[in-house]
């Protein structure tokens, strides 16, 4: 009796132990440090634009493998680097090898990127719901910019794999069932997904804009359907959406060839498209830079001393040099390559070489000296920030520059090509194009080119930049120009094989 | 027994009052004659008592007429009636059952015979012998079943594996309950405060601990008086050294240079020339530099190691307490600022306010200081060539020291590991705050009480990292110094609620407890970068308020979590006759964090047979002890990364005109989890024979993971999200034998040995692939329906192609443009290629058999120990070797470059130093596969206590030690160590040998 009554004194303690205890099952629901996508207030209309702050974020932040291997495979490029990542070497001899590291990394480059351009475009959209007003139309602009995103990253993924998947949405499992598409269709979808774009976007160049300054606008969607429509061997097309930019009267060649590589050439009004970078002209503090080291020498006395060099994983090749040299080209040889003592040498080799222009030198313009170096003989000089142009305490290889996809240089050659291919033309003439981007260099006009003048010009003006002359050759067929410097291509070699990673994930053959 | 001395401890009637005597004697042990230290002899009925020292001496004052008892844990209690005698010399006999043994299990104790589950305890004393700031790392090689992987950097903890490996999730370490309350680690634990520990092995035995138990766990309690008992100092400590062990042997210049003419690579030789011309010619031998570095000789050191503890403990008749402060102090053997350094405060104190009521708090401060180690050191200091110097007072370039440079001899890395060394510094600073409180009360005396208990451990963790600026080379620089502060805080709180029913009918025994615990687990965290320090010279100017501002800007995170997880908890314990054993457990968990199944149930039961009780069995002259157990039970574990069960968001930045722009990105590849379940059944055998001589523990278990939670990889992207995909198996014997015996007067010995088998395998995998890819895709693992986890997965080596006729006689080799010196491949699926679908399984990083050991010899006042571990059938991959695939223009070691194919019939099983170059040699293989086996001499221990005791009573107990840890591992793997964790050495800490000097003093 007594111990129970003992129990009863106890008793109201333990009931409040009891209850405590329960009111904490509420907790069980909340998630700290967690935000979910639907949680966001999409009444804030403002915030509108961060998601596709988002979409070009991650399309800006390219490994830095991607524009090597896109590019690696033309005749006016080698792989470098020797001694290092064989599997590369062997990919620019057209050896490929499924299991390389690198042809996984670039696919998941590029259809991450897409996956997170989808997911900035749906958010968009919710926001959009909420939207009045004149914000109703900026949300189509938005939604339209990540369309020419997303094509351009399509754009890149076929020209290398041909056959590729299409993924236009969040659900990713339903659009694999869709299985690949060719590449002609891809091209199509892609050229297609420009026209859906281009009335939403701003009627601008890039570097008009105030919103995001440097974003992509409808001229930059026009060239994007124009390279679709160039591997689709669609001239007239091509024809037709680089007419309209050359047209419009709002680019024009950025007058200092060597400069609009450097940072005085960002945003400038010759860029249709660039991927921008920074290290906010502070010696400290955050940067946004791409990569560059792997274009750079490994082995340099570079004016600003404590410049960092690089890798050497990119050389241009002897035969672009020797083409280069022939046409007396001046300007941009010596802005497309950085020659070393030994790499100098080599040309001079080649009996008709011996003697060499005065402008063929080891310093570059701005006062940097390319070492010996047994990585590579040439420097990519597009790719290359002289030290001087560095933030003082930034001195990783071209920090902060800019990285130039389409310029208007492009849109010109791509114009006149369409035209000597037969395609008819809505303003200038062909020879007037390819003049306008020869006189920038100090080259003389000429007249009645022919499509073998403009590949000539293009292979001259284009050099080093996103395989623009491996895909030229392919698309003709010219793989002769490809079997240079002991190499062999055949039609084979065309695409690189799906990685093995891919194949063991998705449904592909 | 127990009842009826607190009865008479209770009754102050009983003392009467005559003459004051004093009294001595020894006690031993009635089995073996030996002295039994630390027997607690107290008078009957008063506060005073002591216990019997070193060699089971003893004196007490008392009234003559008293009673005095002895009492011994696993003995039986003997009570005197004190009349004339002045010496009580007693022998305790063996209580055959150990009935009075007690294990702490979850929210209580057990006694040892009505254990059915797979439960291993280790003394004191054995922990004690290790140097280690880690108390883990004593128990290697002491259970069965139980692997550490040791870890040589100050301060780090080792890895432990409580049979294998059971998730693919982090938090892979056991639970570890320290006097009851849970955490994750126990870095602020010292070796002196230890009292006993044991390991929860099986589910059965975990199950009350819910799914924060699932990877094992680790019962400790700390020393705390003993009620009626005088104060007892002790002072113990250790000063010594570590020294590195099994240093790897790298190529020398001359092997080095070799190896670089024969690679046929133009590049390669330009660098020798390259650093002959800046280094001169080596007069031995005029076609290598004058340079030999010893990369690993330059960033070693010898190391001092040193401890000190200092504490009291005792009671009175109705409190104990305890008191100790210890001090830890360990440098790293890597030549820079790595060193590890703690102090710890802990008091605890028990009162019995009255027959029923109990309280009792414990404190502890734990404050830590360690300066991390550079650990890309290791790996740079293997690749560096030798014939770069440390430092090149042709750099004139460099400040402020003149470091060499591989880059200056155009190689691609700068490879010396000093500049990072030296110009980097990172200091972490624990600070510590673990306290616990309990009010216990009994509702219905000795029959149902009721506890609750709270407990908080609050830790602040802050972390600085200062990068000073260098210049050495274009390649290796850094113009702008920066700071990086990062404050970590987490605040574990626990409550627990817990009634205990003890009751006895007839023969029918049964306790039951059931409760409640409410966890809150909170996390938070501020990291800050600062850029551009001014007066970074000095350490005063080591704050972020000495940076240029501009800099925080996107280098700031903020975050943090809260976890939230309530539990109702259940156990039932009956035993008929002690003979017929049962129990059941439940536990009904609630955990915010997976929101799709927030509350989980889950329970085990087991059950024993003790034969020896049975009639048949007694008195028959062999076996004392015989038990024979079975236990099931499911364990959640709940050491998974939180669920987000939706879509989420993050911010981003990226520069647009220079400016630097936020943007969100969201992502639609979002965790939903179940927690996995663990299921175990485990069988076993408990016996003692030999008059006790011999103890014998055997288990089988098979424990199976269900709702494996598996990183699936998404399609497209690569990105991976876990999944509940998968089912995991091991299965494995553990076998514990021990046999101690006192052979005269001077001498006695124990043996004690272990081993414990294991096998992993995969048992389902659901993801679109039907198996499951981990590590990278250079150094592929795979787990496989059937095979252990995690397998290395390549290509098998059959040899090596020696001359010319036999590679045109290969399709294989003609196809792959071979030559002599590269490997040969199987072609396992002989279709005529070697590619991607030659691969199999060439190795498991799970050893299939750990063991250990123990012999100990005293004679006299010597103790002698010795203890021994090891393991067999785990691979390592060598991956420091494979990084050739990375970067080739570096050294390697010299086992390669000896043994290296440099013309027909010098190996079949090494490649040229052409061929190591080549992408076909550098594909995973079993040439990358080394065997992790290995077997060490443990620890070494000779102690001589000197006999003090015969100057006078009042004398201390002084012991001396010398202890050698580690001394020697004998291994194959070309590596520091075989002890690699995940089985990929990459850089590991070199597990150093260490030497020490101790003295004990107990007062």
């Amino acid at each position: 009796m007594k111990n129970l009554r003992q129990k009863l004194k106890s008793l109201p303690f333990m009931l409040m132990a009891c209850i405590v205890l329960t009111s904490c099952n509420d907790l069980l629901e909340e998630n700290d440090g967690q935000l979910a996508t639907g949680d966001l207030d999409f009444t804030q209309t403002d915030d509108m634009i961060l998601p596709l702050v988002g979409a070009y974020a991650v399309t800006y932040s390219r490994g830095w493998e991607d524009p090597l291997l896109v590019g690696v495979r033309g005749d006016d490029v080698n792989a470098g680097g020797l001694g290092d990542q064989p599997l590369f070497a062997e990919t620019d001899l057209f050896n490929y090898d499924n299991g390389f590291w690198m042809f996984n990394q670039v696919w998941v480059n590029f259809y991450g990127d897409i996956l997170d351009i989808n997911n900035a475009r749906e958010t968009i959209e919710q926001y959009k719901e909420f939207a009045t007003g004149d914000d109703v139309a900026l949300g189509d602009q938005y939604i339209a910019e990540t369309k020419v995103l997303s094509g351009f990253q399509h754009l890149q993924m076929s020209k290398l794999w041909g056959d590729i998947f299409i993924i236009t949405s969040t659900n990713v499992e339903q659009e694999l069932d869709n299985g690949v598409f060719t590449k002609e269709e891809v091209m199509l979808y892609i050229s297609n997904l420009m026209d859906e774009a281009i009335p939403f976007l701003p009627d601008a160049r890039p570097n008009e804009r105030t919103d995001l300054a440097g974003g992509v606008t409808k001229y930059t969607a026009l060239a994007i359907k124009a390279m679709a429509n160039l591997e689709l061997e669609n001239y007239q097309l091509v024809a037709d959406a680089t007419g309209e930019i050359i047209n419009s009267n709002k680019f024009m060649l950025y007058p200092d060839f060597y400069e609009l590589f450097k940072k005085p050439g960002q945003l400038s009004n010759e860029n249709l498209f660039e991927l921008q970078f920074s290290d906010f002209n502070s010696d400290s503090g955050p940067v946004s830079n791409h990569l560059y080291a792997p274009f750079g020498p490994s082995s340099w006395d570079p004016l600003v001393e404590t410049a960092s060099g690089g890798w050497g994983f990119y050389e241009p090749s002897l035969k672009f040099i020797k083409f280069m040299i022939d046409r007396g080209e001046q300007t941009r040889l010596v802005t497309s390559v950085n020659f070393t003592p030994r790499g100098i040498e080599e040309i001079m080799e080649d009996p008709g070489y011996t003697t060499l222009p005065n402008y063929i030198s080891n310093v570059t313009l701005d006062g940097d000296v390319f070492n010996n170096y047994p990585r590579a003989m040439f420097g990519s000089g597009k790719h290359y920030l002289p030290s001087n142009q560095l933030t003082t305490g930034r001195n990783d290889y071209g920090s902060g520059k800019n990285f130039i996809v389409i310029r208007y240089a492009e849109i010109l050659l791509m114009y006149a090509e369409a035209l000597t291919r037969g395609a008819s033309g809505n303003g200038i003439s062909a020879d007037q194009a390819v003049n306008m981007v020869r006189s920038r260099v100090g080259m003389p006009s000429l007249s009645g080119v022919t499509a073998q003048d403009v590949m000539d010009e293009k292979y001259a003006e284009l050099a080093m930049e996103w395989g623009i002359r491996y895909f030229d050759m392919i698309r003709l067929n010219e793989f002769s120009e490809l079997s240079y410097e002991g190499r062999t291509f055949t039609e084979d070699d065309e695409f690189l094989p799906y990685p093995q990673e891919q194949l063991d994930l998705l449904p592909l053959e | 027994m127990k009842a009826k001395l607190s009865i008479l401890l209770l009754c102050f009637t009983l003392v009467s009052w005559s003459q004051q005597k004093k009294i001595s004697g020894l006690v031993t042990s009635a089995n073996d004659g030996m002295p039994l230290l630390g027997v607690s002899v107290i008078v009957d009925g008063t506060s005073r008592g002591t216990s019997t020292d070193l060699d089971g001496k003893y004196s007490i004052t008392l009234q003559s007429g008293a009673q005095v008892s002895f009492s011994y844990l696993g003995y039986k209690s003997q009570t005197i009636k004190v009349i004339d005698q002045t010496i009580i010399n007693i022998a305790l006999e063996e209580d055959a059952n150990s009935l009075e043994e007690v294990i702490v299990v979850g929210y209580g104790s057990q006694k040892k015979i009505d254990l059915t589950g797979a439960i291993s305890t280790v003394k004191a004393e054995d922990i004690e012998k290790t140097p280690n700031s880690n108390i883990v790392q004593s128990l290697q090689g002491k259970v069965a079943g139980l692997q550490i992987t040791s870890n040589g950097s100050p301060g780090a903890g080792p890895t432990v594996r409580i049979r294998g490996v059971n998730s693919f999730s982090a938090g892979g370490g056991p639970l570890y309950v320290v006097d009851g309350v849970f955490y994750d680690d126990i870095d602020f634990l010292d070796n002196s405060q230890i009292e006993s520990i044991s390991v929860l092995k099986d589910a059965s035995s975990i199950a009350i601990f819910g799914q924060k138990g699932t990877n094992g766990v680790i019962v400790i309690e700390t020393k705390g008086g003993k009620l009626n008992s005088k104060p007892t100092f002790t002072y113990s400590g250790y000063t010594g050294y570590q020294r590195a062990q099994n240093v790897v042997k790298m190529a020398n210049a001359e092997q080095f240079v070799t190896m670089a003419l024969e690679s046929g690579s133009q590049a390669d030789i330009e660098f020798v020339a390259n650093a002959i011309q800046r280094y001169g010619r080596s007069r031995i031998n005029p076609n290598l530099p004058n340079v030999n570095t010893d990369w690993y000789r330059e960033i070693l050191r010898v190391a001092p190691i040193s401890s000190h503890s200092l504490g009291v403990t005792g009671g009175t008749e109705s409190a104990t307490y305890g008191v100790n402060a210890s001090y830890f102090s360990q440098e790293g053997i890597l030549d820079m600022e790595n060193e590890y350094e703690r102090f710890n405060v802990q008091s605890n104190i028990e009162v019995k306010l009255s027959e029923r009521f109990r309280v009792g708090a414990n404190a502890l401060f734990s404050n830590s200081t360690r300066l991390n180690p550079e650990n890309g050191a290791w790996f740079q200091a293997y690749f560096a060539v030798p014939i770069l110097p440390v430092f090149d007072t042709q750099n004139e370039n460099a400040t402020p020291t003149a470091f060499s440079d591989a880059t200056l001899l155009g190689y691609r890395g700068a490879q010396n590991p000093f500049p990072v060394m030296t110009f980097n510094n990172n200091r972490v600073k624990q600070r510590r705050v673990l306290t616990s409180a309990f009010i216990e009360y009994s509702l219905i005396p000795k029959k149902l009480k009721f506890k609750t208990f709270y407990s908080h451990d609050y830790n602040t963790t802050s972390e600085r990292n200062v990068r000073l600026p260098y210049f050495i080379s274009e390649n290796s620089q850094r113009a702008v110094s920066s700071i990086r502060r990062a404050e970590f805080n987490s605040s574990n709180q626990y409550w627990d609620n817990i009634l205990t029913y003890t009751d006895t009918f007839g023969d029918h025994n049964l306790t039951a407890i059931a409760g409640a615990s409410y966890r809150d687990q909170q996390f938070e965290t501020l990291q800050v970068t600062g850029d551009d320090i001014t007066g970074i010279d000095l350490e005063s100017s080591w704050f972020l308020d000495f940076a240029d501002p501009g800099s925080f800007a996107n280098q700031v995170i903020g975050n943090g979590d809260r976890l939230y997880s309530i539990a109702y908890l259940s156990r039932v314990e009956y035993n008929y006759k002690n003979k017929y054993l049962f129990n059941a457990t439940y536990r009904y968990e609630g955990d915010g964090r997976f929101p799709k199944e927030i509350w989980l149930g889950t329970g085990s039961i087991g059950a024993g047979w003790v034969i020896s009780e049975e009639s048949f069995m007694q008195d028959n002259g062999v076996i004392n002890f015989l038990k024979l157990r079975g236990s099931w039970g499911q364990l959640p574990n709940g050491a998974l990364t939180g669920s987000a069960g939706t879509r989420t968001v993050s911010t981003l930045t990226t520069a647009i005109n220079d400016l630097l722009t936020n943007g969100i990105i969201s992502t639609n590849n979002f965790t939903d989890l179940e927690r996995e379940i663990l299921e175990e059944t485990n069988v076993g055998i408990s016996a003692k024979l030999f008059d006790n001589r011999l103890s014998l523990e055997v288990d089988y278990f098979t424990r199976d993971t269900k709702r494996l939670v598996i990183p699936v990889i998404q399609p497209i992207a690569g990105n991976t999200v876990l999944q509940n995909a998968g089912e995991m198996r091991n299965t494995g014997f553990e076998i514990a034998a021990g046999w101690s015996q006192r052979l005269n007067k001077d001498w006695s010995f124990s043996v004690n040995g272990n081993i414990g088998t294991l096998k992993n395998k995969m048992t389902k995998i659901n993801n679109n692939l039907g198996y499951l890819d981990t590590g990278s895709a250079e150094f592929r693992q795979r787990s496989i329906l059937g095979e252990p986890v995690e397998a290395f997965f390549g290509l098998e080596v059959e040899g090596v192609y020696q001359n010319d006729t036999q590679v045109a006689n290969d399709p294989i080799a003609v196809d792959n443009n071979l030559e002599p010196g590269d490997f040969i491949y199987k072609d396992q699926n002989n279709d005529g290629i070697i590619d991607d679908q030659d691969r199999v399984v060439i190795g498991s990083y799970l050893p299939e058999f750990t063991y250990g050991g123990n012999l100990q010899v005293s004679y006299k006042n010597f103790d002698f120990s010795l203890a021994i571990a090891g393991q067999t059938g785990n691979e390592i991959l060598n991956r420091k070797r494979g990084e050739v695939i990375f970067t080739n223009d570096t050294n390697i070691d010299a086992d390669f470059a000896t043994n290296r194919w440099h013309g027909e019939g010098t190996t079949n099983s090494y490649p040229s130093s052409a061929g190591r170059r080549k992408a076909w040699n550098q594909r995973l293989s079993t040439f990358f596969i080394e065997d992790g086996s290995f077997f060490r001499i443990q620890n070494v221990q000779l102690a001589y206590t000197i006999p003090l005791k015969k100057l006078g009573e009042n004398m201390p107990e002084f012991k001396l030690t010398f202890t050698a840890e580690r001394p020697l591992t004998i291994f194959k793997y070309n590596g520091f160590s075989p002890e690699v964790a995940n089985g990929v050495d990459r850089q590991t800490y070199p597990i150093p040998a260490i030497y020490t000097f101790g003295v004990n003093i107990k007062l």
